[in-house]
């Protein structure tokens, strides 16, 4: 009964590790429990092809056979594999909004866990050697975000220590 | 009374684990111990029997054929693994549920748990190290002291929170500032109620801040470290967030580099996934 009028848009959830990627539709997709992890979300609003990933770790060399059954668990894997898959829906890479959130650390000045410093210095790099510009961001801290993807338009949210943001 | 004293005063409020539960810890303390004593107790407690099947038969302790019995089960895990399925399945009613004042929805601080335990045994899987036995059950038990803070005494983290930001300090230590107490401290003195092993109570007590510790103790270096590790991941991720502060000694102690840390989460997922049923619904009747 889905086309039912007010019925509300459904929630797809993109666990540690993982991406999804959809063309059209209405659904939201979300991913939890974003701390030092990173996450990405890109949407096309011409081709309305959108992607959200969940990284956990940047470089993939550390475990080549994780990498190989789970590619979204690693930046360097992750990121170009959503590209890709959104290039493959019609997303154009000059039109693709992307928008990342995460890379959160510990109270760490000796910098003892640097698993979000990391994580984002290796997304960055990557998205500029793909000529691909961060539209927004909202990453470090000590806090633990939710990020939202609403497919229906693009619209990208942030939800952290109870509350909830545009991005 | 000061608000410290009221904490300690509640310590009674929260439901201890079944009795059965209990025995295994000790047992499982003990390398020398019979697990028959576990087995005969665990015939008695259906309900915990149900779990223990459920999670003998889960993708993560892999037996090859589905067991139906405690006893089998015995058998294909051996007793120092059904033990700690044991624990496992105890464990998870005390921390299965939602810490309102701590912004934790249900299941929450039990993915954050469970991540500490297999952490622990990660870790020392990756450091080559020996684990020791009280490692498994002080990680899933660590954080106890937040049910009695934001459940029986219905503490609201969002204030302490905002010391700790605003102060550049641990959230322990505003915990300390506001309570007179942490859930550190508090979950010790929880777990010492319990009458449950010395290095499981002592690593809960001292999980934030093992440089004050009076002694050393392996287990509290794997619980600090899996704990840091578990937050990195983002599991069971509350109000109180990210605000602590690691130890160096203890980085040092382990010689955790970033490889050993990158190793060491890759490890946990993986085993967070084949665990998932023990966090799909509550099990048992």
């Amino acid at each position: 009964m889905s086309g039912l009028v007010g019925a509300p848009p459904a929630q797809q959830t993109v666990g540690i590790s993982e991406m999804l990627v959809r063309s059209g539709g209405e659904d939201v997709l979300v991913t939890y429990s974003l701390g030092s992890c990173v996450g990405v979300a890109a949407y096309d609003p011409v081709a309305r092809a959108g992607g959200l990933i969940h990284c956990m770790l940047p470089l993939s060399k550390i475990d080549a056979a994780k990498a190989a059954a789970a590619p979204a668990m690693f930046v360097d894997t992750g990121v170009p594999a959503l590209l890709n898959a959104l290039f493959e829906y019609g997303a154009e890479r000059k039109r693709l909004v992307v928008k990342v959130a995460g890379a959160s650390s510990l109270l760490d000045e000796k910098g003892l866990f640097k698993i979000g410093e990391r994580n984002y210095t290796v997304l960055r790099k990557l998205l500029w050697k793909n000529n691909i510009l961060i539209a927004a961001e909202d990453v470090g801290g000590q806090v633990a975000r939710t990020m939202y993807l609403h497919m229906a338009t693009g619209r990208t949210v942030i939800r952290s220590q109870g509350q909830e943001r545009d991005l | 009374m000061s608000r410290r004293d009221e904490v300690l005063s509640r310590l009674r409020d929260v439901p201890a684990m079944p009795a059965a539960a209990m025995e295994a810890i000790r047992v499982l303390q003990d390398p020398r111990a019979d697990a028959q004593a576990i087995m005969k107790a665990l015939e008695h407690d259906p309900g915990l029997t149900a779990n223990v099947l459920r999670l003998a038969n889960s993708a993560y302790f892999g037996t090859p054929r589905k067991v139906s019995t405690v006893r089998e089960a015995a058998v294909r895990l051996g007793t120092k693994r059904i033990l700690r399925v044991v624990v496992a399945c105890a464990a998870a009613p005390v921390v299965r549920r939602g810490i309102k004042g701590y912004d934790l929805p249900p299941g929450e601080l039990w993915q954050h748990s469970a991540s500490v335990a297999v952490g622990t045994d990660a870790l020392a899987e990756v450091l080559k190290a020996a684990l020791p036995a009280s490692a498994f059950t002080a990680g899933l038990l660590h954080d106890v002291g937040k049910i009695l803070l934001g459940t029986y005494l219905e503490v609201d983290a969002a204030a302490i929170i905002q010391l700790a930001v605003s102060e550049k300090i641990g959230f322990d230590e505003a915990e300390r500032r506001v309570l007179g107490i942490d859930h550190a401290e508090a979950g010790a003195a929880l777990l010492e109620s319990w009458d449950l092993p010395e290095d499981v109570v002592q690593a809960a007590r001292w999980h934030h801040r093992p440089d004050d510790a009076p002694g050393r103790l392996i287990t509290l270096d794997l619980v600090h470290a899996a704990d840091a590790l578990s937050m990195a991941e983002g599991l069971g991720i509350g109000r109180d967030g990210l605000q602590y502060r690691p130890s160096k000694a203890v980085v040092l102690r382990l010689g955790l580099t970033t490889r050993v840390e990158e190793l060491t989460l890759c490890r946990v997922l993986v085993a967070l996934k084949e665990l998932k049923d023990m966090f799909a619904a509550p099990g048992g009747r």
